[in-house]
């Protein structure tokens, strides 16, 4: 398990001109800000921009209820991509949006048609497709998705009101957020890939209980209250859309401790469609097989409870996946290079690259388990997939333009 | 930072810092039992900055607000809004905690913008 040779940072490639190509180019007129609500404007100030990106970005939904690692999954991924994501420079310090040299990171709830004062009124939570413009939503991730630039409205998670729009420039990866990306068929149509993670009841709770606790206010009755208030909306709007998830993490408690009673040890399962362009599953030592596998040994010591995988194919909601399970966690770096090398099409560019990226932000919630593994590997399928997309529309120009 | 693994023998110190952190105080440790499952959970209480003080008030006027519009209700769709409020709140609480953390260490910040000069340089070798 020698690595002595590892890369420091890896970043997207892609075809970059700044000459006036056909296929490359892009012209996009917008106006002045303004409050009306509308996707792409066009007229007034012209502003050229020649992009270094391939025409169209690539739009990838990722679908979480509130307080379930999403953030932590879109720095994962953003990391992966290279380069940090921050918020817009000089813009509104409330706005919701991540931007990387390659990617741009939209919440959804900046799609809210209803602000809280009006969703209280109406007696609606966020989660209600009726608090939320699904049409403005659609019309936007569709410009963007033409390589045209949109003035999205700005929900500002403090006061609870609709900020004043934002400029969003068509990125090289383009990613929705949030609790909706795959509610609306038009919108899910858009989706290049779509993830969703699942986070079961428990492990929710425990999650919440340690985000909260702390807050003046809360009590463990509180939280309960909380999460069993919003559940029928969940349960109604939220949940089903794991059933056109490409990928889906879900998060259950382990079984390696019986009777556990600490919530601290998660059982990860990795939920791959089959069939997917651009994407091939991860599996662990013979593709298409069932397999457990207790890494811990005479060759791996692990402290307990040790570390345990799984991967067998199955079926989810009539679909073909691949599932890839981990139970455990990680307490040393040699288990999880060990673990790395017996996993195969990790779409990694070098040897220890999922190691590299768990080790670089081992202050992210989840790395050492199986959600900062999966998460990792996600951004990593995506990447190939970007790059996939990119070499295709690279080798049929024509084919690329029209699309 | 530097972000390669030829410095981190799979021996040393640094190894350990793959494992979290782990804050487990005395004081800090409140063990929960899950009703349903019988399922429990350490709580953490984690130190390090604490949320700013608008939107802490807000979120405990919220969390007291939601007590009594579910008074009458618990099906209600305004107790399911005030609570969802809570988790909008409480969720914004702790991002504004996690900026606070972030920006908590002024060279990290001043590196950000001044990668190439002489303190925040980073060297593999």
């Amino acid at each position: 398990m020698a690595i002595s040779s590892l890369h420091a940072t890896t970043s997207l490639h892609s075809p970059c001109t700044t000459n006036t190509s056909f296929r490359q180019n892009q012209v996009i007129f917008f106006t002045t800000r303004s409050n009306r609500r509308g996707s792409t404007r066009q007229g007034g100030a012209r502003t050229f921009q020649v992009s270094c990106s391939v025409d169209k970005p690539v739009v990838i939904g990722l679908a979480a209820d509130s307080g379930c690692g999403k953030s932590t999954f879109m720095r994962r991924l953003t990391s992966v991509f290279g380069g940090a994501a921050e918020p817009p420079k000089g813009g509104n310090p409330d706005s919701n949006t991540l931007i990387s040299d390659t990617t741009t990171v939209i919440c959804l709830d900046d799609y809210h048609s209803l602000d809280r004062t009006g969703r209280k009124e109406k007696g609606v939570t966020a989660l209600d497709p009726r608090a939320n413009d699904f049409d403005l939503m659609y019309e936007q991730v569709k410009a963007i998705k033409e390589g045209k630039a949109i003035e999205k409205p700005i929900y500002n998670h403090v006061t609870g009101l609709l900020d004043p729009p934002e400029l969003i420039q068509p990125p090289k990866i383009f990613v929705i957020e949030g609790l909706h990306p795959m509610f609306d068929e038009r919108v899910r149509d858009l989706l290049d890939f779509s993830i969703y993670l699942d986070i079961s009841d428990e492990v929710k709770f425990a999650w919440k209980i340690q985000r909260d606790m702390a807050e003046r206010g809360h009590s463990l009755e509180s939280i309960k209250a909380s999460i069993e208030a919003r559940k029928p909306d969940f349960d109604a709007f939220i949940d089903p859309q794991k059933q056109y998830a490409d990928a889906v993490i879900e998060v259950l408690p382990t079984q390696l401790i019986p009777d556990d009673n600490e919530g601290k040890v998660l059982r990860v399962k990795l939920i791959m469609k089959e069939g997917v362009k651009y994407f091939n599953p991860v599996y662990l030592f013979d593709e298409g097989s069932s397999i457990t596998w207790v890494p811990c040994g005479r060759k791996l010591t692990c402290s307990y409870p040790g570390i345990k995988f799984a991967y067998s194919p199955d079926t989810y909601f009539g679909h073909e996946v691949s599932v890839l399970e981990m139970d455990g966690q990680f307490d040393r770096l040699d288990e999880l290079i060990y673990v790395e090398s017996h996993l195969s099409n990790l779409s990694t560019k070098f040897y220890g690259e999922v190691t590299q990226q768990m080790l670089k932000h081992s202050d992210f919630p989840g790395s050492n388990n199986g959600t900062g593994l999966f998460q990792t590997i996600i951004g990593l399928k995506i990447r190939d997939l970007y790059e996939q997309i990119v070499a295709e529309r690279a080798g049929a120009p024509t084919e690329a333009a029209k699309v | 930072m530097a972000s390669t693994l030829t410095n981190v023998g799979l021996s040393t110190p640094a190894a350990a810092s793959l494992a979290r952190p782990q804050r487990v105080t005395g004081a800090g440790r409140v063990v929960f039992p899950f009703r349903r499952s019988g399922f429990a959970a350490v709580v953490v209480r984690a130190s390090g900055p604490s949320t700013p003080p608008d939107i802490s008030e807000k979120m405990s006027e919220s969390i007291d607000k939601a007590k009594e519009a579910c008074a009458e209700d618990k099906a209600s769709g305004e107790c399911a809004a005030a609570w969802d409020e809570v988790e909008e709140l409480s969720a914004a609480a702790s991002h504004a905690r996690d900026k606070l953390k972030e920006n908590s260490d002024p060279l990290e910040n001043y590196c950000k913008d001044n990668p190439e000069t002489d303190e925040c340089r980073t060297y593999d070798n």
